[in-house]
Order: C-alpha cells, then sequence, then structure tokens
C-alpha cells in the first residue's frame, strides 16, 4: 500500500514557540488516525500543513506521494486530492446549501463556465450523490445561514466529499455537538471514507469516540509525538498521561 | 461636573442665538396667515405645466441616474484602495481622509463651482453628483469588501478552486448584497440633492421651483411640488422593495 502521508522530523514555530517538534509520522492510504491531545498540543498545525496551507515549516513532508514546499502553496492536483473539513465549517453564507457544496468542486471544471455557473452534469451528480450521503438533500435549496449547527456541519462534510479528495482531513469535527450527533458526524465522515477507500486523519478531544471510529490513535503534546498505538491498544493511562502529564500527578491531585 | 457643564453650555448657546441674531422675530405674529394666503394661492395647482415639470423630472431623473453611474465606477476604483484588508495602512488612510474631506462638501457648493467650470445645464449636476456620491460610496463599497468572511475563501482556495473562482463563488456573494443595498440607497438621496441643483443653475426641476416662486406663480409651483413627491415616494417604495428582497 503506498503512504497517504510522510512526514520525516517535522518542526514548526509560531513567534518562536513551538508548535510542532521534530515530528515523524505516517499513515497508510486508507487507513483512519485519530489525532489526540491537549489544546496547543499542535493537532490543528499537523493538519494545516498535511492541507499544504502552513509555510516556514522545517522537515521533510509528502502527502499523495507529493513532496510539500516549505515557501509555496501546492499544485493544484494535490489541493484536489486532499480534502479539508473545517473546524467552524467556513460555509458561504448567503449561498445555498447545493452551491456550497458545489464550491468543492470548481477546481475540477472550466475556469469559464464555472465562473458563470454552468455546470456539468457530473459536477450535479457528484453533489447529489455528497447531498445524498449527508442527508442533506431535502435542504439542497436553504441558504447556509437558515441552519442549524449540525446542519452546517454536514454542509461542510458534504462540500469535501464533493471535492472527491483522496485523502480526507478534519479539524475538530465534533467539539460543537452533543454526544449524539459528535457520534453521527465521526461515523458519516468515516463511514464515507470507507466507502471511497479514502484515507482520514481528524482531530477530536474524546478519546473513546476515536478509538471507535479510528483504526490509529496518535497522542501530541506541546508538538512532539506522545504515542502512536493502533485503537485497541491505547489504554485510560495513556489519555490520562496525554492530558495531565505523569499518571502519578493525576493521583497526586485527586488526593489534594 | 462634566455634566452640570454640558448643560451650562447648552443653554448658554441658545441664549446667545436668541439675543444675538436679527432674527426679526415680530414678524413672527402674521407669519400664519401669510401662509395661509401663500397656499391658498396655490390650489388648485395648475395642471397645464405638466409638460414642462415631467421635462424638467425627467432632466433630474437623467442626473441622478448618471451621477450615480460614474459614482459607482469611481467607487469600484477607490474602494480597493481604500479597504484595510488589501493595501498598506497609509495608503488606505490617506485614501479614506481624502474620501471624508469629499464628504464634507456640501453638494450645492459643488454644483456652483461645476456651474463656474463647465456652465449652466444638467452636466454640471452630474458632475457634482459624481462627486459628492463617491465620498460616501467608496467608503461603503471599502467597508464591504472588509467585511468579507476569510474562511470560506480560504476553504475554496484549500480545495483547489482558483483566485478567479474563489473571486466568483467566495468573495461575490458576500459583497454583492451589501453592495447593491448600499447603491440602490445612495441612488435615493442622489435623487433627492438632486431636485435642487437647478436652484444654482445645474439642471433639473429645480430651475422650474426657482421660477415659480420667484414670480409669485404659486399654482405652477404647487404642480411641481406634488410632482416631486409623487416620484420622491416611488423611489421610497422601490427602495423599501430592493432591501427586503437583498437583507
Amino acid at each position: 500500500m503506498t503512504a497517504a502521508f510522510t512526514l520525516n522530523t517535522v518542526s514548526h514555530h509560531f513567534d518562536g514557540a513551538a508548535a510542532l517538534l521534530e515530528v515523524s509520522l505516517s499513515a497508510a492510504s486508507g487507513e483512519r488516525v485519530a489525532l489526540l491531545g491537549p489544546s496547543g498540543a499542535g493537532k490543528s498545525t499537523l493538519l494545516a500543513l498535511l492541507d499544504g496551507r502552513l509555510r516556514g515549516w522545517r522537515g521533510a513532508a509528502e502527502v499523495l506521494g507529493v513532496p510539500l514546499s516549505v515557501k509555496h502553496a501546492p499544485p493544484r492536483d494535490l489541493r484536489i486530492g486532499v480534502g479539508f473539513i473545517f473546524q467552524e465549517f467556513a460555509l458561504v453564507e448567503r449561498l445555498t446549501v447545493y452551491q456550497n457544496v458545489m464550491n468543492g468542486r470548481l477546481a475540477r471544471m472550466r475556469t469559464w463556465s464555472s465562473l458563470l455557473g454552468r455546470f456539468g452534469d457530473q459536477d450535479h451528480l457528484k453533489v447529489a450523490t455528497a447531498l445524498e450521503d449527508t442527508g442533506l438533500s431535502g435542504l439542497a435549496r436553504r441558504r447556509a445561514d437558515q441552519l442549524s449547527g449540525g446542519q452546517r456541519q454536514r454542509v461542510a462534510i458534504a462540500r469535501c466529499l464533493a471535492q472527491e479528495p483522496r485523502l480526507l482531513l478534519a479539524d475538530e469535527p465534533v467539539s460543537s455537538l452533543d454526544p449524539a450527533h459528535a457520534e453521527r458526524i465521526l461515523g458519516l465522515i468515516t463511514g464515507a471514507a470507507s466507502k471511497r477507500g479514502i484515507g482520514v486523519v481528524f482531530s477530536s478531544h474524546q478519546p473513546d469516540l476515536s478509538r471507535r471510529f479510528a483504526d490509529r490513535i496518535v497522542g501530541l503534546r506541546a508538538g512532539s509525538l506522545h504515542f502512536d498505538k493502533p485503537s485497541g491498544q491505547v489504554t485510560s493511562d495513556d489519555i490520562a498521561e496525554l492530558y495531565h502529564g505523569k499518571v502519578s500527578d493525576v493521583g497526586l491531585r485527586v488526593v489534594s | 461636573m462634566g455634566r452640570g457643564l454640558v448643560w451650562i453650555l447648552l443653554a448658554l448657546a441658545i441664549l446667545w442665538s436668541v439675543t444675538s441674531a436679527e432674527m426679526g422675530l415680530d414678524k413672527l405674529p402674521g407669519a400664519a396667515a401669510r401662509l395661509g394666503e401663500f397656499l391658498g394661492r396655490m390650489m388648485p395647482p395648475d395642471l397645464s405645466v405638466w409638460r414642462e415639470v415631467m421635462r424638467g423630472l425627467a432632466e433630474t431623473l437623467r442626473i441622478a441616474i448618471l451621477g450615480t453611474f460614474f459614482a459607482v465606477i469611481l467607487s469600484a476604483g477607490l474602494a480597493v484602495l481604500a479597504a484595510e484588508t488589501l493595501v498598506p495602512v497609509a495608503v488606505w488612510r490617506s485614501v479614506r481622509g481624502l474620501l471624508a474631506m469629499i464628504r464634507s462638501i456640501p453638494l450645492i457648493l459643488v454644483a456652483m463651482l461645476m456651474v463656474g467650470a463647465v456652465g449652466l445645464g444638467p452636466l454640471p449636476g452630474i458632475l457634482a453628483i459624481t462627486f459628492h456620491a463617491t465620498g460616501m460610496l467608496a467608503k461603503f463599497y471599502a467597508e464591504a469588501i472588509d467585511n468579507v468572511a476569510a474562511a470560506p475563501v480560504a476553504a475554496l482556495e484549500s480545495a483547489g478552486a482558483s483566485r478567479a473562482q474563489q473571486l466568483r463563488w467566495a468573495i461575490w456573494p458576500q459583497m454583492a448584497p451589501v453592495i447593491l443595498r448600499d447603491t440602490v440607497f445612495r441612488f435615493e438621496l442622489n435623487l433627492r440633492e438632486s431636485l435642487i441643483l437647478g436652484i444654482v443653475g445645474a439642471g433639473g426641476i429645480g430651475l422650474y421651483v426657482q421660477t415659480y416662486v420667484r414670480s409669485f406663480q404659486y399654482d405652477k409651483a404647487a404642480t411641481v411640488t406634488l410632482a416631486i413627491v409623487v416620484l420622491v415616494l416611488a423611489s421610497e417604495a422601490v427602495n423599501a422593495a430592493l432591501h427586503k428582497r437583498f437583507s
């Protein structure tokens, strides 16, 4: 199997503070990886790097077989190949659900017809499939600003699926949802990826859901790799240590 | 101490205005009767002048339309230079300063200067409206540019969309309704303000208001007034309908 991505001693600093510190990590294509770790651990930075949006980092990185540049945005093919579900959904509020999802396909169209809003049969078909997969078919004509949080989240997912990526990235896709919705959304994302045979990397603060929906869990702490294990082997001690430091410290804190 | 001082200053200002201006307050008691007589002479309105009135109104409308049109073109260019998110701070600050200065010059003054420059007729009116409206529209457009949310644009960039596609499907949909609303609002203002341009010889219906009142033909002035009221109400109705549609 080819690798979905390979990172070799990647570091990145924001204003002198380390966001990523010598991280080496790779994933096979089709693998489902969850990133866990406290806020500021570097999860979002790692995902932005994989999406080709980070500049000025150090090390070596390859996504879908294409080396990433430290200075320049990735070529169009790679940007199409990597789909990103943004934490705040990043929808165009005044456009319909349908058009927001269609926006995911722009890069695959001829420029002039896309600017004139003349979309091809293939594009309409892919949008319809993405809407169906996310249960949005009935809301296609609704404006994005008239939707609930969960619905907006699904539009963001549908836009990403319509893009037909070969790797799916999601930055805390369920952080703003209640437990029942969180489960459904993670199931939706990982299920859609499995159906298409593509890999997923998502960040989360929910160890139990991550264990259920990922093959592998990567623990990040202060920009460094803390652990990297198959989901089944991650213990609650691993999680406690990741979020609170040494397990003995947690014990002490509880006693005092 | 602050609040008491403000009230005292306010009272002094009003007292100063009453006592020092030669207002001729003694003329006030007879005013109601004279106003009544004046209104009486407007009745019934002399509708025989409707052809001239329509011609004047059409000219005013044309001044407002062309003035708005040229102001939109100028503002589109200036707005880019006045947008905080697009150009260096030194540039947008000086352009906004210039726009504030333009806004501070009263339209009637601009119109008089333009009449001096290009002579009588609708042309100085169009130029004056263009100049005056640009001061406001360019600022509004710049704010529309600055208020575009960056996240949806970044999302399209991440999905591989070109710059032109991002502009068409993420930036423009955010700006278009705001720009349309601001432009229609400005057109309505332009229409109202251009009604008086004729008084200084800058074209439009204002000339007839001036002529009929000065020559004591109040019944004809009444026709002009009626026509203006109808035009303003109609433009307000159109504006309100558009507002509802594009909020």
